[in-house]
């Protein structure tokens, strides 16, 4: 897989692209914890999966790992632009209630203006 | 009826040969690309358990996977070498748990069994074997070859 990070103000957007599989995921968690956790006045964290072919478990771990980072540091973390089969994955395993699915990287970026403070 | 089989040790480096393996199956029975991710998934769950947790003492498992056709019906099975296990008793996770109590643990066997028509275990001899299956449409109504055959998605 490949993906590129894009920081837009308080804002970074970590574009996946490819094949999120267990040869993939060590890279891509190291790469998100180090985003989640940075103090960089990272407010925001969306990962833009619109690129994204792929996922599994091993792939849902990095997910679940950023969004608990975000959480306990008081960001907001979601994810957008799933894929059909990507998003099924996301759904049977629970993954759309723990976490903020927004259909494109709009409607996240306008979720996260909006939330509580 | 279709068959193809594969042999690989149970070592996590191999999951690309297998997911190859899967993807030119596909090519060759001519089935509808966006049909193909819910079996990578199976593939990759329930191999990586094998390659993870699965070993004999003091070695790999082998593992062996055959993907067969039968009409609309596709069969993945993986068989190894490892003890005894069914990976089918593990507990079903709590998907509605709140982020701060989710784990992973068991969700890849949880999501085999949602995305698959049937799951089925045997302990044959030395030999655990797990049998996946679940209906293809094809790529037309007819049951003909479809023309998307170059595509996998």
């Amino acid at each position: 897989m490949n993906f590129r990070v894009e920081r837009l103000g308080s804002v970074t957007v970590v574009v996946a692209a490819g094949r999120l599989d267990f040869s993939a995921a060590a890279g891509f968690q190291s790469e998100v914890e180090k985003l989640s956790g940075t103090a960089d006045g990272t407010t925001v964290l969306v990962i833009d999966c619109a690129e994204l072919e792929y996922v599994a478990s091993a792939g849902l771990r990095v997910f679940l790992l950023a969004a608990r980072i975000c959480q306990r540091d008081g960001r907001y973390f979601a994810a957008c632009a799933l894929q059909h089969a990507v998003r099924e994955v996301f759904e049977l395993s629970g993954f759309g209630r723990i976490i903020p699915l927004h259909p494109d990287r709009d409607a996240a970026l306008s979720a996260a203006q909006s939330r509580p403070a | 009826m279709n068959e193809h089989q594969t042999r690989v040790m149970g070592e996590p480096s191999q999951l690309p040969r297998l997911t190859r393996f899967l993807r030119d199956f596909w090519v060759t029975a001519a089935l509808p690309p966006e049909a193909a991710h819910p079996f990578e998934v199976a593939l990759e769950e329930v191999f990586m358990n094998v390659a993870t947790h699965g070993a004999p003492a003091g070695r790999p498992a082998q593992v062996a996977v055959s993907l067969r056709r039968d009409g609309e019906e596709l069969t993945l099975q993986i068989e190894d070498d490892g003890p005894a296990f069914d990976p089918l008793t593990l507990p079903t996770p709590n998907v509605y748990a709140r982020l701060e109590e989710r784990r992973i643990g068991g969700l890849g066997v949880h999501l085999v069994r949602q995305l698959m028509d049937a799951v089925s275990y045997e302990r044959d001899g030395a030999c655990n074997r797990l049998r996946l299956r679940k209906r293809v449409a094809r790529t037309d109504a007819a049951g003909v070859a479809g023309t998307d055959r170059n595509r996998v998605g």
